[in-house]
């Protein structure tokens, strides 16, 4: 099997959703938002697929993408340096008629030659916005077994209050889907619907000849979005399967819910529920450990390594070289690598994105229902 | 292409002084600071010192340090020419030999070094930790117009006797060597680092070869017939942190130390300086509500519910409700449960301590051992560990070791 690998290549698309999350992708995208104290929201996809042996991997960067450059790098943590294969990263191509894409169609057109190129039969292809320790080999073994011509993964929950009350028009499409003995009967777009529904993960596997004639079919119509353009109206001619995921999500919808699904992993059964799987890999930093010294008070925290902790922290998240001072004090915050919390600051429900500072005795506070915001490199 | 110079890394030591936490593994692979390996740190120091070649003389247990150091991509030492090559003893079509000696283990690997014909060599020893620039050091046997250079450190004259001493003039050129003299002349112990010219290494170690009463080892046979031949030799004196931590109690009291670095000096946190490690890849550490964590390190994949005061937890440390740790290293993937106590001590790799059992105390005034548990053992429920024991077995529940 030199050349076929194991029967599927990952296709990754690392800006959908950026709008939903405007703070955060200021200087990057989606995929390399910080999220659980050490990780980028793309090492969880990454790290399920090359666990899957999906070691065949394109990631469709499409606009800041500089941060996800940097953390990929050759692709070795996630063991993808390979001669066959291997990780590739895919900017848009520049020419005068080029544009970044708005959809996947566009993306995936881009790299029509590459794609038939390849040798492998399927593809996976997924976001980044959705945090999960995913088993794609059984989504594949599904898909053969059921015949089906896509299959999308979905999990049962209520829609985020984020995407429902968010009525402006930038803020992507997301789909709940109509199932009936597991075939997707309807794809319902920006749905408002209350209660469990069968919310997408886009997620997809399908065959690479099949895909390959869908986008070529849909591009030169000038079609842009796979699920509305391609999927939606040809739902009774493609046997399009539902392949349900009742393992562990962390979906990022906005600021909020970035600020939340860091926090639920404080709960150890939400923590295990994540990471129990295959292990997630990351960009290593070769921090020392962290040094809680003389003085430090902790309670209910998650700390990445080289983080020196002099103060009180409560209820939080701290990424990697994160400082808190003598008598500074810290309630349910989320701090990216690099904050610092100078002497006797008091901070509550705050998200500071890497290298904050703020500064000695300032007080500075969110709520539950808000936490604030403070962007890269900020001192307060 | 020829190196500058290249590393030859002595890393064959048993280690027996450390007994329970080197069955299984050679001295240089004992974890060692909350997240490395002591030799993650000589490896280190070549990288940052701008050494790119290194040879590991194995021979003791080498499997974990095999498997560690792999293709020693965590140091930067994947490299295309040169890079980490780890030397075990081998057949030739002469024979077999075991490493006899330190001078023996290069001797063996004299084709080794030939193949980057390098102009100088430094030989490194496995079992310290020391934050050294090697680059300094080689400057300095430059601008002496060295044969051979040997890093020093200043001793308490009380206990120079302890060491191998070097006595040197005002220009650091060394004219006697003293091996643990009973009167010493000099305070400049040797840190077993030495720089050669690699044409007078070769000579020395094909001399040293021929002759079938020589110990085959630097300190004892190398040293004192470049002595004998007047050779240009010099002292650099070293005043840095340095350790050896071939026993469980010096061991210990550097792992203490690195708690402490602005007294000890041995800093861990120099961005400038960094000390490399293969990581464990396990997701941030935890602590939960109710657990106290007190002038201490972690790192990840801990769970900490119970109390962990001036202690090091190496990678997947879980110390249950209720536990108690003081003074103690506690190494990777071991689980302390509820109710145990456990005090001045090293716990190795993957063990489990029952509930309410005791490992160790503290020091009272005649009495000041450190306990070790041996990798994998299980300490039963309520067993008893007492301050000067040192288990490789596994001890039953409710049973007692002194």
């Amino acid at each position: 099997m030199v050349n076929s690998n194991t029967g599927a290549l990952g296709i990754i698309f690392p800006n959908s959703y950026d709008s939903l999350v405007p703070e955060l992708v200021n200087v990057r995208l989606m995929a390399s938002i910080p999220f659980a104290s050490r990780y980028r929201l793309i090492d969880f996809i990454l790290s399920s697929m090359t666990h899957c042996d999906i070691d065949n991997i394109s990631v469709m960067v499409n606009n800041n993408y500089h941060s996800l450059m940097d953390h990929l790098d050759s692709g070795r943590e996630w063991d993808l340096v390979r001669k066959n294969g291997g990780l590739h990263i895919f900017p848009p191509f520049a020419e005068k008629t080029s544009k970044p894409y708005t959809g996947r169609v566009g993306a995936l057109a881009s790299i029509l030659d590459f794609l038939k190129d390849q040798k492998e039969k399927y593809v996976v292809m997924t976001d980044t916005n959705v945090v999960v320790n995913f088993d794609f080999s059984a989504m594949i073994k599904a898909h053969i077994e059921s015949g089906a011509d896509v299959t999308i993964a979905y999990n049962e929950q209520k829609l985020p209050d984020a995407l429902i009350k968010n009525q402006s028009n930038d803020k992507g499409y997301y789909y709940t889907l109509d199932i009936e003995n597991g075939r997707v009967k309807k794809i319902y777009v920006n749905a408002e619907d209350t209660g469990i529904q069968n919310f997408s993960l886009n997620i997809y596997v399908i065959e690479r000849e099949l895909l390959i004639d869908l986008i070529n079919t849909a591009f030169v119509r000038g079609q842009e979005y796979f699920e509305r353009d391609v999927l939606l109206p040809h739902l009774n001619k493609l046997n399009v399967q539902a392949y349900k995921y009742d393992g562990y999500v962390a979906r990022i919808c906005d600021i909020k819910s970035y600020f939340d699904e860091n926090m639920k992993l404080l709960d150890d059964y939400n923590l295990d529920a994540l990471f129990s799987g295959s292990p997630i890999y990351t960009k290593i930093r070769d921090d020392n450990p962290t040094r809680y010294i003389e003085g430090a008070k902790v309670q209910n925290v998650m700390v990445a390594d080289g983080c020196i902790i002099e103060g009180d922290v409560e209820n939080s998240i701290l990424f990697r070289g994160v400082k808190i001072a003598k008598g500074a004090k810290v309630r349910n915050c989320v701090l990216m690598q690099g904050t610092e919390i100078e002497a006797g600051a008091n901070v509550e429900y705050l998200i500071t994105d890497k290298n904050v500072t703020i500064t000695s005795g300032k007080e500075m506070k969110g709520t539950d229902t808000f936490p604030v915001y403070i962007s890269k490199f900020q001192t307060v | 292409m020829a190196k500058e110079m290249i590393a030859m890394l002595l890393a064959g030591g048993q280690g027996s002084r450390l007994y329970a936490l080197t069955q299984k593994l050679a001295k240089p692979a004992v974890p060692f600071g909350g997240k490395y390996r002591i030799i993650d740190f000589p490896l280190s120091n070549c990288v940052n010192s701008g050494i790119d070649t290194v040879g590991i003389l194995t021979q003791y247990q080498p499997l974990v340090l095999n498997e560690y150091i792999g293709n020693g991509q965590p140091w930067d030492l994947d490299r295309l020419h040169g890079g980490v090559h780890v030397l075990p003893p081998y057949q030739k079509a002469s024979g077999s030999d075991w490493y006899k000696g330190t001078a023996n283990a290069i001797y063996q690997n004299i084709s080794f070094i030939e193949r980057y014909d390098p102009q100088y060599v430094i030989i490194l020893s496995g079992d310290q930790i020391c934050k050294q620039d090697y680059s300094e050091f080689l400057k300095f046997h430059k601008e002496k117009g060295a044969e051979f250079s040997v890093a020093v450190m200043e001793v308490p004259w009380e206990e120079a006797p302890r060491f191998g001493l070097m006595v040197a003039d005002e220009s650091g050129r060394i004219t006697e060597f003293q091996e643990k003299p009973k009167n010493p002349k000099s305070n400049l112990a040797s840190m077993g680092i030495y720089i050669f010219n690699w044409d007078i290494l070769k000579k020395y170690l094909e001399e040293d070869e021929a002759d079938p009463e020589s110990e085959n080892d630097f300190g004892n046979n190398i040293i004192p017939n470049l002595l004998r031949d007047n050779r240009k030799m010099y002292a650099y004196r070293f005043s840095g942190y340095w350790k050896d931590v071939g026993t469980i109690s010096s061991l210990w009291e550097a792992n203490m130390e690195v708690l402490d670095p602005e007294h000890s000096g041995i800093n861990l946190f120099d961005e400038d300086w960094k000390i490399y490690s293969r990581n464990s890849g396990m997701t941030g550490h935890k602590i939960n509500a109710g657990a106290i964590v007190e002038n201490s390190m972690i790192t990840d994949g801990c769970r900490i519910k119970g109390c962990v005061k001036h202690s090091i937890l190496f990678a997947g440390v879980k110390v249950e409700k209720g536990a108690v740790i003081e003074d103690a290293v506690i190494m990777g993937g071991s689980v302390i449960k509820s109710g145990a106590v456990v005090k001045h001590c090293i716990v190795a790799e993957n063990v489990t301590i029952g509930e309410n059992a005791v490992v160790g105390a503290m020091p009272s005034e005649d009495e000041n051992g450190v306990a070790t548990i041996g990798a994998g053992i299980t300490i039963g429920d309520n067993a008893v560990i007492g301050p000067k024991a040192m288990v490789d077995k596994n001890v039953e529940g409710g049973e007692e070791q002194w």
